[in-house]
């Protein structure tokens, strides 16, 4: 096999965002669900959420390029 | 509704994604040119910074 | 001892020798785009031709696919103005999802856009026709003013935002538009190939792995339902994204 640690330390840290992500989402979902109007209120946090999660996806990828 | 969802959700990664790229690849270069190895660290907090503010002052801030 | 002799498939697996004459022109892909084209158009003049008030079978599969396009996609996304765009928006749908829908049809099975080519030639247009009809909105300078130069920031600070910005617009959204649809068509062709030829190669082992065989196939089977859900859905979302493009730039402020 050849190929370098680096594409598997991707994979790994992409975990963590993953589950991340989705725990902002479901968490967004269910308080709109729940109570309609308070979604003005919800959306700007659950955005902020997964941006910060995806910032840390994508910190992943770029050190997985810049670290030889 | 859910589609402006659909459209910040996409928007945000694009920030990002940009963000690092721009500002990391400046920092490349600029490694290149002087023979460092710590201006693309300082490039991608930089391109980190701008495109989670970007997504703040477009998102969050109203 | 099994493992050895078993090749994996590979990005080589997605490169076809011409069909006929020696030019590219006669290669697999190309030849499915030319078959989409005949198969829509034959598709929707047959179910348009004979317009009736009570609509046949194929008349309503017909509407059934133009008015998902025109009011989820268009009335919905981009508001008063979306009549348009309908054409260009259910061309592309319509082109996306046939080309992608090739990837599960037995015999035929290859989604087209899994070549990067012919993504980046779709996002090519989107691109021109977003940028096109902001321009004509707003002006040349007044709209790359309006994405460039984000409103209640101090000076200084666009020295760092303002790069951020025009890359967004004019480089990365074109890039994912077309590598989202390339690498979804690309790694779900990929899986389905492990699959068969992974089963392909244990029958040629012994009895044990015959059967075992069996499982691989039926999982190839299965996953090729899930992909035709994964490849409806990305038609769905190139021409989402499309039209979000288009009403983003035909609104006032960004």
């Amino acid at each position: 096999m050849t190929g370098t640690m680096a594409i598997v330390g991707f994979g790994l840290s992409t975990i963590g965002p993953g589950v991340a992500t989705g725990l902002v989402f479901a968490a967004y979902i269910n308080g709109v669900a729940r109570q309609p109007e308070a979604r003005g209120l919800l959306q700007p946090i659950a955005f902020l959420g997964f941006a910060l999660a995806e910032a840390l996806a994508l910190i992943g990828l770029v050190l997985a390029f810049v670290l030889k | 509704m859910v589609k402006q969802d659909d459209n910040a959700f996409w928007t945000i990664l694009a920030y990002l994604i940009s963000g690092l790229a721009f500002w990391g690849g400046v920092g490349a270069l600029a490694d290149h040119f002087f023979k460092l190895h710590i201006l693309v660290f300082v490039g991608l907090v930089v391109g980190l910074t701008a495109g989670l503010s970007l997504i703040w002052l477009r998102f969050i801030r109203e | 001892m099994a493992g050895d002799g078993f090749v994996p498939p590979s990005s080589a697996d997605f490169f076809f020798h011409p069909i006929f004459g020696t030019n590219i022109l006669g290669t697999k892909p190309v030849l499915l785009v030319g078959l989409s084209v005949v198969l829509i158009s034959v598709f929707f003049i047959a179910s348009s031709r004979k317009a009736a008030i009570v609509p046949s079978r194929l008349q309503f599969a017909g509407e059934g696919v133009y008015s998902f396009v025109r009011h989820s996609l268009g009335e919905e996304v981009i508001g008063p103005e979306f009549l348009k765009f309908i054409p260009f928006l259910f061309t592309l749908f319509t082109f996306v999802l046939c080309n992608n829908i090739f990837g599960v049809i037995p015999l035929l099975q290859f989604p087209t856009m899994s070549h990067i080519g012919f993504p980046i030639a779709l996002a090519i247009f989107t691109y021109f026709v977003y940028h096109t009809v902001g321009i004509r909105r707003h002006g040349l300078v007044k709209y790359i003013k309006d994405i460039c130069f984000m409103p209640g920031v101090p000076k200084y600070i666009y020295v760092i935002l303002t790069p951020v910005e025009f890359a967004t617009y004019f480089i990365i959204r074109p890039a994912t538009l077309s590598l989202r649809l390339f690498a979804n068509m690309f790694a779900g062709h990929l899986l389905l190939l492990v699959f068969t030829m992974g089963g392909k190669y244990l029958l040629t082992s012994t009895i044990l792995m015959k059967i075992l065989s069996i499982f691989s196939f039926g999982f190839a089977v299965g996953l090729s339902f899930f992909e035709l859900g994964i490849e409806c859905l990305q038609a769905y979302i190139f021409t989402l994204l499309t039209a979000l493009y288009i009403a983003g730039a035909l609104a006032d402020e960004h």
